[in-house]
């Protein structure tokens, strides 16, 4: 089996080691460098931002943890910048030696299809290949979606790209979009001294999560003084010598140094052959894939941000590995029932199944329990007490159907929710089983108890 | 002890009225019940506030709570020093620890609030 893939980011490589493993001949076909957006200028870029803006915040508390400081903190965006280059070299070299031990072989170049068995790569030196496949996984992802009013520079106007390669630590920017991404560097440029304004056009930040979720968000964005303006639309820009000046729906001007523009992602399915292989795209541009992750176009199969649905790194991995498996004639098929989804703001964010307003809309009869991370000895010895964790269960059945998380380790947390969930367990199982003390795995029992108005930590309602 | 020159409110916040003007904070018995103060999210300079509805949240290690206004009017000033330094609500909940002042818009409110003794006698009762 001759397979192909179109791109090495998390949906094309781990494709791609399932494959050989399965004993597949595979070619990848990467444009940029492998990993993709997701190591490169996404998910480990900017967590390696993140840490640096912790370990920042962390050290403007040493007095409370009762360390002494002599002399001044002075965050260098260039070597934060530097460290996090680091990283993801490392994570690179990581993924290529990973995909030459498994025999897989990497064609750098910008690869088309010309048919639905032939991909041509025109390589950065301007040769042409012709590479034969008996199938092919087209894994091309995404990139930042630009505002026609709005076009980035990389200077004024930038993207989640650039808003990495920073070098400077701006005195303000503006940031279009209160989404996951917009929020994050939010977080990351106010803990190193920039002014931050965010303008969204919906209700709230983060408006895909638990509304609770979006509201302590905001709430501790507001601590550190990152200013949110919502239900207002940035309409357009005019660079002028003081930096960009922004004008908005309602008539009022802003100025910043830059503007970061995080509205979203443009997926990747233009100019990369769909049509000589005669493959269908739906309305937003996303390659249409069943649940086996194979197009209309037998044998041509579709997995992450390029196949639409949720854009999570996590979730083009798990396609990659049903499209693997299918091309190997091992029948498997894509379960989106439980994806969890982490934020990497200050406090983390992380989430899996409903909202508690998707329950209400779906008409299901549900049950709440809330736990403050601030009712937990561990969440006080750390010095992190903001934040809760919420679980929604079936009121039927007891069964978890939600757990929202906002808090310290809140990424981590999360996973003891996604099993239940996969398994079916019910609030009880959780509840009844030990958890370890000191821990903030605590919460997730006490708000499991919370359900049924059990928890031990909570004062009588 | 509770001041004699303010008025109280059942959800344990207090009103010093001086002419038109009335300076809130949270009484002493809250600032204990809440333990240490962490946070605070002041009302905006300029909005107005219902009498019995919350005008700020207060934040502390143990909880997050309601502070609920004794009086209704327009928010003329705030106290920013808690934005850096909340901690001193529980120092001096009565002085240095107020929290905004407002513009009273109904003076007949006020009957409806406690003096000290009626507020030291409803604390007792709470406490038990």
């Amino acid at each position: 089996m001759k397979l192909a893939i179109l791109g090495a980011g998390p949906g094309g490589y781990v494709a791609a080691i399932r494959a050989a493993q399965l004993g597949a001949e595979v070619t990848v076909i990467e444009d940029g460098e492998v990993g993709g957006t997701c190591l490169n200028r996404g998910c480990i870029p900017t967590k390696a931002m993140v840490a640096s803006s912790e370990a920042l915040s962390k050290a403007r508390e040493l007095e409370k943890f009762g360390i002494e400081l002599k002399g001044e903190l002075v965050p260098s965006l260039a070597k934060i910048i530097g460290r996090k280059n680091k990283v993801v070299s490392t994570q690179v070299k990581g993924i290529r030696s990973l995909l030459k031990s498994w025999g897989i072989t990497v064609k750098e170049g910008r690869g088309v299809l010309t048919s639905a068995k032939e991909i041509e790569v025109r390589t950065k030196d301007g040769n042409t290949e012709k590479i034969e496949a008996d199938k092919i996984i087209i894994a091309t992802g995404s990139r930042p979606a630009q505002i026609p009013t709005f076009p980035f520079d990389g200077k004024n106007i930038i993207s989640s790209t650039e808003a990495l390669e920073l070098t400077e630590i701006p005195k303000s920017l503006l940031i279009i979009g209160a989404g996951a991404i917009g929020c994050e560097f939010a977080c990351i440029y106010r803990e190193l001294g920039t002014e931050i304004t965010i303008v969204e056009m919906l209700p709230r930040a983060v408006a895909t999560e638990d509304h609770e979720i979006s509201e302590l968000l905001e709430k501790e964005q507001k601590k550190k003084k990152i200013k949110l303006i919502t239900e207002i639309k940035a309409e357009k820009v005019e660079i002028k010598d003081d930096g960009a000046h922004v004008f908005l729906s309602d008539g009022k001007e802003l100025v910043a140094e830059k503007v970061l523009v995080s509205i979203g992602r443009t997926l990747n399915s233009d100019n990369i052959g769909l049509e000589a292989a005669g493959i269908n795209r739906g309305s937003r541009g996303e390659i249409i894939a069943n649940n086996n992750m194979e197009t209309n176009v037998p044998g041509i199969y579709a997995v992450g941000d390029v196949a639409g649905g949720m854009l999570l790194a996590h979730k083009a991995s798990r396609e990659g590995l049903v499209a693997a498996k299918n091309v190997m004639g091992i029948s498997a098929a894509m379960d989106y029932n439980v994806i969890p989804a982490a934020i990497f703001t200050s406090p983390e964010i992380a989430s899996v199944g409903l909202r508690e307003h998707q329950a209400v809309k779906k008409g299901i009869k549900y049950k709440t329990g809330h736990f403050q991370f601030r009712a937990l000895g561990k969440a006080h010895a750390m010095g992190e007490i903001s934040g809760f964790i919420k679980l929604i269960a079936e009121a039927s059945t007891d069964k978890l159907i939600g757990a929202h998380i906002i808090g310290p380790h809140a990424s981590d947390l999360i996973h003891e929710a996604a099993l239940a969930m996969k398994t079916g367990l019910t609030i009880r199982d959780i509840a009844e089983t030990i958890h370890a003390h000191p821990t903030l795995a605590e919460g997730v029992m006490e708000c499991a108890e919370d359900v049924h108005e059990e928890a031990i930590h909570v004062p009588k309602k | 002890m509770n001041p004699e020159d303010i008025r109280y409110h059942l959800e344990h916040t207090w009103v010093r009225v001086s002419g038109k003007k009335g300076t809130i904070g949270i009484t002493d018995y809250a600032q204990d019940a809440l333990g240490d103060i962490v946070y605070i999210d002041l009302p905006e300079v300029d909005s107005t506030v219902e009498a019995n509805t919350e005008i700020s949240e207060i934040e502390s290690t143990k909880a997050t709570s309601s502070v609920i206004s004794p009086v209704s009017g327009k928010v003329l000033e705030v106290n920013e020093d808690l934005s850096e330094s909340p901690e001193v609500i529980n120092e001096e909940p009565y002085g240095k620890g107020w929290i905004a002042v407002i513009e009273i818009e109904n003076a007949s409110e006020l009957e409806d609030l406690m003096d000290a003794a009626e507020y030291g006698k409803y604390v007792e009762e709470e406490s038990k």
